[in-house]
């Protein structure tokens, strides 16, 4: 029984006499936990002979930890410790060292402990990587027929779903993305300014930043937000309504997870993203112009009718272009990540950061390929 | 034993959450030893009665001493050594979803005693064995368990200090009944076996009938009645009455 701990205790203590009827262990003081390693002292000063007894009279109290530390002493020295005689122990402690002596064999064979070779772990990772991508792939197909055909029967879209994602994803996301886009207008014109300036070449930052906003500065940096803002949001919920079986009971009421929960995400985030793109060129300007006329003379006057001459439109277009294909992709990963999570709430912070960091690798991908493909196609 | 015979002294506790009254005075002694069990009606406040008892949720009024230390009065110092000297397993284990059942088991070992390395392994597979898992157990997930398993574990890690009291909120709830008849053997083994005061919230007749001490009802915010099973059955009330009666039913169709 254990004993209230605030009473001292004495010390553990153990001494072996040899007695003309055998070897016999006299245990003394209380055996808890909290003085384990003082035990393992006391039990690696003894040598013990192959046969011994134990004795707990003088035994103040032991518990389950103590006799564990006890019996796996004896077993390791060579005795047979189901055979061991106990004299002089109270009714409890007898109880105890019983407990812990039956399941003694059970506890102390020692658990292999899997070590994983190095190859073993790269190709078990490259092989998760490509069942992640193939799984990605699939998921991207079955959303894409699945747009398809609520395109083509647009009663089944989910409206209040969709304005309230809208909702999430566009509108509330236009502060940050104003904010973020419009200092790095200002950046942007700041450091080509520092080299135009040189050659007196100060009107050409309003070309260099009106191309290099539209067509890539505002889509990646929007993409970047809404993959940190939307898609986590995306893989969070959804993988959280799976933890709570909340998806199961959506397929057991008839209806299908794919176009109460991911088309709406999809069709909003890629109805959104163009949105935001356009704030983002908008501000990004903005932020250009606002550093234009106290760093380099250009007044605003002049930064808008340089614009108006030289900024072809085209790159706005392939700007706001590249924006859906963003959105689809980081609404697929992101929906997929949440629909797909183990169920424990480790894997959901897994999975969301999970989606962030695919995300954004897969916008700087597609940017890429969008570049070349724009460049085959001279836009 | 110098030892106080009652572990946990529970005196007045009044709870009120806005309007609502939740504990109207309520008050009991648990002795050292005990089985006992909390049962009442839902919403009657009995897992709050046991955070208040815990540490988790202050009481609106009243005193709760725990082994002997006041748990709303005493200082972080104090209610933190106490603390290692009971053990709670929550109604689904909350076990830390990202270690192995073994690291599970070894967080209160680490933390608070200094176990010889080792022997952690033989100590953790020593709390599993007593909590009735097998070695296998260990390196698995808490994911990969059942329900049974997982609540297994957590009494494992709640064992894991040697406590002197043991808290389990609703051990049996969503078990078979043969597991749940296992887990009733396993805690009456820890209270016979160990001398560990066990106090469990539990809506499980079986259990209420079978292996508990002491039965405390809570209802209207007070102990409406407080004994053994057969006492408890005896109180003539309507709640005590047709909750009692489901089991007479049975037993009288069978």
């Amino acid at each position: 029984m254990p004993a209230d701990p605030a009473q001292p205790a004495s010390p553990p203590a153990a001494r072996l006499d040899r007695e003309p009827t055998g070897a016999v262990l006299r245990l003394s003081g209380a055996w808890r936990l909290a003085s384990l390693a003082a035990i393992e002292r006391e039990l690696t000063a003894l040598t013990l002979p192959p046969h011994v007894s134990i004795d707990g009279t003088a035994l103040v109290d032991i518990d389950t930890a103590s006799a564990l530390i006890l019996l796996n002493h004896l077993k390791e020295a060579g005795i047979d410790v189901h055979q061991l005689p106990l004299a002089g122990f109270a009714a409890n402690d007898a109880r105890i060292v019983e407990q812990v002596r039956k399941r003694l064999d059970e506890v102390t064979t020692a658990m292999p402990h899997r070590q994983e070779g190095l190859l073993a772990h790269i190709g078990r990772e490259t092989m998760s990587i490509i069942e992640l991508l193939t799984g990605h792939l699939n998921f991207l197909g079955q959303t894409l027929v699945q747009m398809v055909r609520s395109l083509v029967k647009p009663a089944t879209i989910r409206g209040r779903e969709l304005t309230a994602q809208f909702e999430q994803v566009c509108l509330n996301a236009i502060p940050v993305v104003a904010l973020v886009t419009l200092l790095i207008g200002v950046v942007v014109a700041y450091l080509l300014g520092l080299q135009a300036e040189k050659y007196g070449a100060n009107i050409f930052v309003v070309d260099g930043v009106g191309i290099g906003a539209t067509r890539e500065f505002a889509p990646i940096i929007v993409a970047v937000i809404v993959a940190g803002r939307s898609g986590a949001a995306f893989t969070a919920q959804l993988g959280s309504m799976r933890l709570n079986e909340e998806t199961d009971a959506i397929r057991t009421l008839g209806l299908s997870p794919m176009d109460v929960l991911v088309l709406p995400r999809v069709f909003a985030l890629m109805a959104a993203m163009p949105l935001l793109v356009f704030v983002g060129d908008v501000m990004s300007l903005a932020g250009a112009m606002m550093i234009a006329d106290p760093m380099l003379d250009i007044t605003p006057t002049t930064f808008l009718a340089r614009l108006q001459e030289n900024l072809a439109i085209k790159h706005v277009y392939v700007g706001l272009a590249k924006a859906p294909v963003f959105a689809l992709f980081i609404a697929v990963i992101g929906c997929r990540m949440g629909m797909n999570v183990k169920r424990d709430t480790r894997a959901l912070g897994i999975a969301t950061t999970s989606t962030v960091v695919q995300s954004i690798v897969a916008v700087i991908l597609l940017d890429a390929g969008f570049a070349v493909l724009f460049q085959e196609l001279d836009i | 034993m110098a030892a106080p015979a009652s572990v946990i002294e529970i005196d007045s506790i009044v709870t009120r959450f806005g309007d609502q009254m939740v504990h109207d005075g309520v008050s009991f002694d648990v002795e050292r030893g005990t089985l006992i069990a909390l049962i009442g009606g839902s919403g009657t406040g009995k897992s709050v009665l046991l955070r208040e008892i815990i540490g988790l949720q202050r009481p609106t009024s009243g005193r709760i001493r725990l082994l002997g230390t006041d748990v709303w009065q005493a200082s972080d110092d104090e209610m933190n050594a106490t603390r290692r000297r009971f053990g709670m397993m929550f109604q689904d284990g909350a076990l830390f979803s990202s270690l192995s059942v073994a690291e599970n088991v070894a967080v209160p070992l680490t933390e608070h005693a200094h176990v010889p390395a080792a022997l952690l392994d033989a100590l953790v597979h020593l709390r599993l064995a007593q909590a009735g898992l097998g070695p296998d157990a260990a390196p698995k997930m808490p994911s990969e368990l059942s329900g049974g398993m997982r609540k297994r574990a957590a009494i494992a890690r709640a064992l894991a200090l040697e406590p002197e009291i043991l808290f389990l909120d609703e051990p049996t709830s969503g078990l078979d009944p043969t597991t749940a008849r296992g887990f009733d053997t396993m805690v009456r083994s820890l209270v016979d076996d160990l001398g560990i005061t066990v106090f469990l919230v539990t809506h499980d007749l079986d259990t209420l009938l079978t292996v508990v001490d002491r039965i405390v009802v809570l209802a209207d915010g007070k102990v409406l009645a407080d004994g053994k099973a057969r006492e408890v059955i005896q109180v003539d009330d309507p709640w005590i009455q047709s909750y009692f009666s489901v089991r007479t039913m049975v037993s009288g169709s069978a």
